[in-house]
């Protein structure tokens, strides 16, 4: 096991352990920070599996900005309000339901791996095929991007441009 | 290149955590917040399929992700303040303004 397998255990334990504690703990501004540490160790996989410029995306957008956005919202509602809100009635049943959805979604994929012969399907590309993965990434990812999914990346300017606008008139105006 | 089963593994387990905790809290905040791990899992599962075959648009596709999450944050965020700020409650058992 190479020095890469390691972290990538070591992450992918933090990134479960602080999943957990976010469902988990009772304080909303617990959940924020742990969410925030989930992001983080996520970014970490990201990197090791030669996806820097995403690694620095999750950084700034998702820990940085959207989870900034996330603590702006719990301070604007009431915090002591918010951890009044113990889990649902029937919270067993919940746990069941969702539980047996995930082990159905595990099995699932193992499922499929095991019919479809996924490991020969997946197949890992030839060496040759992987250039701008890891080195030259961002020239790789900005050539993609500004050609062949130009489309995709002006749509979502307009996406964003929206909802700047469906926020502003949200914010103003009072709801009846 | 690492092991690909491990990522995808990794992927779904961190999405069933997400859906349960949007089933089971009634804190809309955490609900949120669990939405976004599932977003993050899918996310992963991309990148690790990305890595795997060498190619580069599963990056293409979480970057796009990520700016979709993003405009999906803020909106979503102005709609639970707006509500707390009409409806005074932030259960989401109690909100039922969109009952027919």
């Amino acid at each position: 096991m190479g020095l890469n397998e390691i972290l990538f255990a070591a992450c992918a334990g933090l990134a479960l352990a602080t999943a957990l504690a976010v469902v988990f703990t009772k304080r909303t501004q617990y959940a924020a920070l742990f969410f925030v540490t989930h992001l983080m160790s996520l970014a970490a996989i990201y990197a090791l599996l030669n996806a820097p410029v995403l690694a620095a995306l999750q950084v700034m957008v998702y820990a940085g900005a959207v989870m900034v956005v996330f603590v702006f919202a719990i301070m604007i509602l009431d915090a002591d309000e918010l951890e009044k809100l113990m889990p649902s009635q029937g919270e067993g049943v919940t746990v069941l339901v969702s539980g047996g959805l995930g082990l159905l979604l595990i099995s699932a994929f193992f499922g499929f791996a095991n019919r479809f012969k996924l490991a020969e399907a997946l197949a890992p590309a030839a060496k040759a095929g992987s250039a701008g993965l890891a080195e030259g990434n961002i020239e790789a990812l900005a050539r993609l991007l500004y050609r062949g999914y130009l489309p995709a990346f002006e749509l979502t300017g307009i996406l964003l441009l929206v909802a700047v606008v469906g926020i502003m008139v949200m914010a103003k105006r009072k709801l009846d | 290149m690492l092991n690909i089963d491990f990522a995808l593994t990794l992927a779904t387990l961190i999405f069933s955590i997400g859906a349960t905790g949007v089933l089971i809290r009634r804190d809309p905040l955490v609900m949120f917040i669990c939405i976004e791990m599932m977003f993050n899992a899918a996310n992963l599962a991309l990148v690790a399929l990305a890595d795997h075959f060498g190619r580069i648009e599963g990056q293409v596709m979480v970057f796009i992700v990520i700016a979709v999450a993003a405009a999906e944050v803020a909106v979503g965020l102005a709609i639970i303040i707006a509500i707390f700020r009409t409806e005074k409650d932030v259960d989401v058992d109690a909100i039922s303004a969109l009952k027919g």
